[in-house]
């Protein structure tokens, strides 16, 4: 597991609930039980361990963990989406 | 024609009582403690360096492990505490939730202050960090009426649901108030109690700025003293306590075991000032007339007092001569708050449950850390050791800041 991915399962054990072993690659968010509220939590939790910027349209009950490292990523090398 | 009865008919019946307090996680476990007279309050790691540092929590709850992780953390504590005293006292009744008439099933639940906690938090992001960092989950963590609307989602309870915010009656005027919904036809079964979890800085040091706490920082134990000639305050508490009250056809038909029943309930307000009590007990004496009238009894009829004996100076002597005023010396008189602190919007229903107990085991609690009775006293309260008395009717005090009082009279079944 990338240091991105462990840094996403991370902050959903701690903050959000969710067991580590429920954490799959492909878990998607309301899977995880992140509704639109914990949503912009989660958002903002992940401003704040990632220092990048994300909008609260950025992540969605549908994405997976797998999306929001990619976007995370693409934050990180400067991608302007 | 209905065939249920018009308003002013029979008393509901007590089904079933959940206890989540500083005396312990369950009915059992309370019931012992608070026998015993021993007292909770302890010095609290989390107030330290504020203006006092003693509370009564409640020991050893684990709201992951009782909730679940995923529902727990969208939850504040004063809710959580109420899901699980709702839940043993769902399964003490011998209801299976979903398993009911559901618009039939009615929650009133009261608290003084909501999710005190939750809302200290986001005011520090919001000033500390900025607009940005608040979350999205303050309102339905911390706004008061969530409670209810919580208990409902988790058992389905689809019928009338409501907070009851009296301050410290809070938790009996829930119970009056469900008493009312069964009484009116509106409700088969009422989820109803009390909750509070207000152990947080702002909250405890307000309380202390207003002189309310005992000050009793290195002796913890003995600061919850009601009715002793030493007291200086009250210990802030957390507690839930959940009854099951339920109209006695409704529990006749399915065979529940009536613990007691809900004979009376009395309110009143003082109309004198913002936090001090009436200095008569007019308002408080009111309250008991009112309670005893809808019950149908007398003053003569009431064996056993569960006092609101918060430990504060003007309350006790107060409360004290209005009891004298309406029974003499006739009951057995009690505050659990020396064991259990004083929990605020849940105390009114924690003593509730307290009350029940004493009725359905005939014995008094003691009052604990009463050694020396203040001379002002002179009603028969209970101390030192338990008091075994047959009893037929007990009667619990609740007075709150605002001036509102609200009394609650039991009847064994």
């Amino acid at each position: 597991m990338d240091s991105q991915t462990a840094g996403i399962v991370e902050l959903l054990v701690e903050r959000f609930g969710v067991e580590a072993d429920e954490v799959q690659d492909d878990s998607r968010m309301r899977d995880l039980d992140l509704d639109s509220l914990a949503l912009v939590e989660f958002g903002l939790a992940v401003e704040q361990q990632f220092q990048v910027k994300v909008s609260e349209d950025e992540i969605g009950p549908d994405n997976t963990v797998q999306d929001v490292v990619r976007l995370i990523d693409a934050k990180l090398a400067g991608d302007p989406r | 024609m209905s065939d249920r009865p018009a308003a002013g008919g029979p008393e509901v019946a007590v089904t079933g009582i959940g206890l989540v307090t500083p005396a312990g996680l369950g009915v059992r476990e309370n019931w012992q403690r608070v026998t015993a007279g021993e007292a909770t309050a302890a010095t609290d790691p989390a107030f330290a360096g504020l203006l006092t540092d003693i509370s009564c929590r409640v020991p050893g709850f684990d709201a992951a492990r009782e909730l679940g992780k995923r529902k727990a953390w969208r939850l504040d504590r004063y809710t959580q505490l109420a899901l699980v005293a709702a839940k043993e006292a769902l399964a003490d009744a011998g209801l299976t939730p979903g398993d009911w008439d559901g618009p039939r099933v009615g929650v009133v639940i009261g608290n003084a202050l909501g999710g005190t906690a939750t809302f200290e938090e986001q005011v520090r992001n919001l000033v500390v960090d900025g607009a940005q960092t608040v979350s999205p989950m303050l309102v339905p963590m911390a706004a008061a009426n969530m409670v209810s609307g919580y208990v409902a989602m988790e058992f389905g309870a689809l019928g009338p649901n409501l907070v009851t915010a009296t301050a410290c009656a809070s938790g009996a005027t829930a119970l009056g108030v469900a008493r009312d919904l069964l009484r009116s036809g509106a409700c088969d079964v009422v989820i109803a109690g009390g909750t509070e979890s207000s152990l947080s800085p702002a909250i405890v040091s307000a309380f202390a700025r207003m002189g309310a706490l005992s000050r009793r920082n290195d002796a913890p134990e003995a600061a919850s003293r009601p009715f002793d000639a030493g007291r200086d305050g009250f210990v802030l508490a957390e507690a839930a306590a959940i009854l099951v009250l339920e109209r006695p056809d409704h529990a006749r038909a399915r065979g529940a075991r009536v613990r007691a029943r809900l004979a009376g309930y009395g309110a009143s307000a003082d109309a004198h000032h913002a936090t001090a009590p009436d200095p008569q007990g007019a308002g408080a004496e009111r309250a008991i007339r009112a309670a005893l009238a809808d019950a149908s009894l007398t003053p003569d009829d009431i064996d056993h007092v569960n006092a609101h004996g918060t430990s504060t100076a003007l309350n006790d002597v107060i409360e004290a001569k209005v009891v004298e005023r309406v029974f003499g010396q006739r009951p057995a008189v009690t505050s659990t708050k020396g064991v259990t602190g004083h929990s605020l919007g849940a105390a009114g229903a924690v003593e509730a449950a307290y009350t029940v107990l004493a009725l359905e085991n005939g014995v008094v609690p003691p009052t604990a850390n009463l050694d020396s009775l203040d001379p002002e006293v002179s009603v028969d309260v209970v101390s030192k050791a338990p008091r075994h008395l047959r009893m037929k009717a007990a009667l619990s005090n609740s007075f709150a800041f605002g001036g509102q009082n609200a009394v609650l009279v039991f009847t064994t079944p």
